[in-house]
């Protein structure tokens, strides 16, 4: 809970992650080029007080997840993203069995995604089956660019993939987080290309897309996307990053997604550990549009439009009450403990 | 040596300043910027007329085919240096540096590169890139002129040569009207160089405000075709920023080389 001006505001960080990056799980060097790779977007843009060595960035704990989100980040609830890169390490780098293991601590802190990869084709479409009836699954993460069996991704509007998204309306799970990455099938092509999600978007308009990353590195595709669909909405993570380093384009980014998206489809998210959400909310918090910007642009980011992004919008896509929630996380061990400390 | 922040070792009288020349319109295409001015050539060094370059890009995950095209790109300019009979790129610290480094280096296409991957050409890819520049491109210029005053029908009345270059500045000379200074000589020239680049008309006579056609903006089209442009310009930019920010965690010292 973030408190401004004495008024409670509710936070859900849409983009959370609980991994083992440690050597010991690398299965090779892409196992390691990939959490350096991570390690480098930590590192150029959290503020010194929130950088960490490398060895606690390649496996930081539950407890240290906790503390981060819970007692010092003003979370409320965190959405938990499950990606498997089962090619790169050995034991998956976080999948939803592991992240879990914390959601069963925690039940009401956490809405846990699951996954699908459409390349697994029928073998796939049971173990989804399966991972619906034995984990509290609400969601998905999607990753397109996973590497599988010499396949550097696929695209969310593949014959098979349909099916899985066929399968997720029948079993009522709404909510998609869609992740690019840098190496999709066929690799003459743009691999952060957005469009896949415009055809899924259409043809499934019953479940919601959730665009990680707002699409960057193509935020124009994207909110040429989402201004054409009603059920895309904008993952806010890396992008609230660039608040404290380089403000101007916050402001442009966020113009822009207020310009062409309204303030009803953008859903904050810290992409923890990468970076952490103590220090994003508060820039964003004391963040506002220089009056340039919202002359341009004719948009706002007002404390009515900030409680939405932070926790409100995503609040809404999960059917989540959020005063019901607040009394239910006060009676847990985090709640419990947050009174005491306060 | 240093020049420019790349580490550069020619032998003794050799001017390598040349050969700094020919990288220099070198584009990131993702970003539209030059790839000296972004800090990725890391090193150069000429021996018997064998040019080594090293390349570091922002992450080890930057995207295969583009990589290829810049290392690709890197190799044919500098065989266009006289003396220089053969390049060698090195990528650094890249998830498929050797393959890549293989085909390039062998001046083979990027299908070779990954056999087996569905790879196709990359002049699709090429072509939206520029595309994606030129609208970019255009919005700064579109920016700078509205930012002096000009209206829509001003600004569909321009035609390339009303807009001239004067110093460092780019300056609006119409028949009738006082000259007006619009920002920089850099926005103008980028733009019209793109323009040329793709084969559009770039006469003195010819609108200067066209979409990706050639057709002219017109009056009502102006506003919503520059709202569209500015996201595309907003996102090449964050993204330029944001490998240059990567690349300086890796590299200190690529701070120096980009500008």
């Amino acid at each position: 809970m973030y408190t401004h001006q004495g008024q409670d505001i509710f936070v859900i960080d849409g983009h959370t992650h609980l991994w083992d990056a440690s050597p010991a799980n690398w299965r090779n060097k892409y196992g390691e080029g990939w959490i350096k790779c991570f390690y480098a977007f930590h590192n150029g843009l959290s503020p010194a007080e929130a950088t960490w060595p490398f060895e606690k960035f390649c496996q930081y704990g539950e407890e240290t997840l906790v503390d981060d989100l819970f007692f010092k980040g003003y979370v409320d609830m965190g959405i938990l993203n499950s990606t498997y890169l089962y090619e790169f390490y050995l034991n998956g780098f976080n999948s939803h069995s592991q992240n879990n293991a914390i959601k069963a601590k925690y039940p009401d802190r956490f809405i846990l995604c699951g996954s699908f990869d459409p390349r697994a084709e029928e073998a796939g479409l049971d173990a989804f089956h399966q991972m619906v009836e034995e984990y509290p699954i609400q969601g998905l993460k999607l990753y397109t660019a996973e590497w599988r069996d010499g396949s550097r991704g696929w695209r969310l509007n593949d014959p098979w993939a349909y099916k899985y998204l066929d399968l997720c309306q029948e079993l009522g799970i709404k909510n998609l987080h869609v992740h690019k990455g840098p190496t999709v099938y066929p690799l003459s092509r743009d691999a952060f290309d957005v469009h896949d999600v415009d055809y899924a978007a259409t043809d499934f308009p019953d479940l919601n897309f959730i665009v990680e990353h707002v699409g960057l590195p193509r935020l124009e595709d994207f909110c040429w996307i989402a201004t054409q669909e009603s059920n895309v909405y904008a993952g806010l993570s890396v992008a609230m990053a660039f608040s404290r380093l380089r403000p101007q384009y916050f402001a442009e980014i966020i113009a822009n997604l207020l310009f062409w998206l309204g303030p009803d489809k953008l859903c904050f998210g810290s992409d923890y550990a990468i970076w952490s959400p103590k220090w994003l909310i508060e820039k964003f918090m004391a963040f506002e549009l220089p009056d340039d910007i919202k002359k341009e642009y004719g948009v706002d980011l007002t404390l009515e439009i900030k409680r939405k992004i932070l926790g409100e919008n995503a609040a809404r896509l999960y059917g989540i009450d959020i005063a019901m929630q607040k009394a239910k996380l006060s009676q847990d061990g985090i709640g419990v403990k947050l009174a005491t400390v306060a | 040596m240093m020049y420019n922040g790349v580490q550069c070792e020619f032998p003794p009288g050799y001017d390598g300043t040349v050969l700094l020349e020919r990288l220099q319109p070198i584009l990131d295409p993702e970003l539209d910027e030059s790839i000296l001015q972004l800090g990725f050539i890391q090193s150069l060094h000429v021996h018997d007329g064998h040019a080594t370059i090293a390349v570091q890009l922002p992450t080890s995950w930057c995207a295969a085919n583009f990589a290829y095209m810049m290392a690709d790109d890197i190799r044919r300019a500098l065989l266009t240096v006289e003396g220089i009979h053969q390049v060698t790129v090195r990528l650094q610290d890249h998830f498929a540096a050797e393959a890549i480094e293989t085909a390039v280096n062998a001046g083979k296409p990027f299908a070779e590169a990954f056999p087996g991957e569905g790879c196709g050409s990359l002049s699709a890819l090429r072509v939206t890139f520029l595309h994606k520049g030129f609208t970019s491109r255009q919005e700064r210029l579109l920016r700078a002129l509205r930012a002096v005053g000009f209206l829509p029908e001003d600004i569909c009345a321009l035609r390339v040569g009303d807009v001239v270059v004067q110093g460092d500045a780019c300056v609006v000379q119409r028949a009738g009207h006082a000259s007006i200074e619009v920002g920089a000589a850099e926005t103008l020239c980028r733009y019209l160089a793109r323009r040329a680049e793709l084969g559009l008309d770039c006469a003195a006579t010819a609108p200067l405000m066209t979409d990706l056609r050639g057709h002219p903006l017109t009056v009502e089209r102006l506003e919503a075709y520059y709202q569209t442009a500015r996201t595309v310009r907003v996102s090449l930019e964050a993204n330029g920023l944001f490998c240059r920010t990567l690349l300086t965690v890796s590299q200190p010292n690529a701070g120096e080389r980009a500008r």
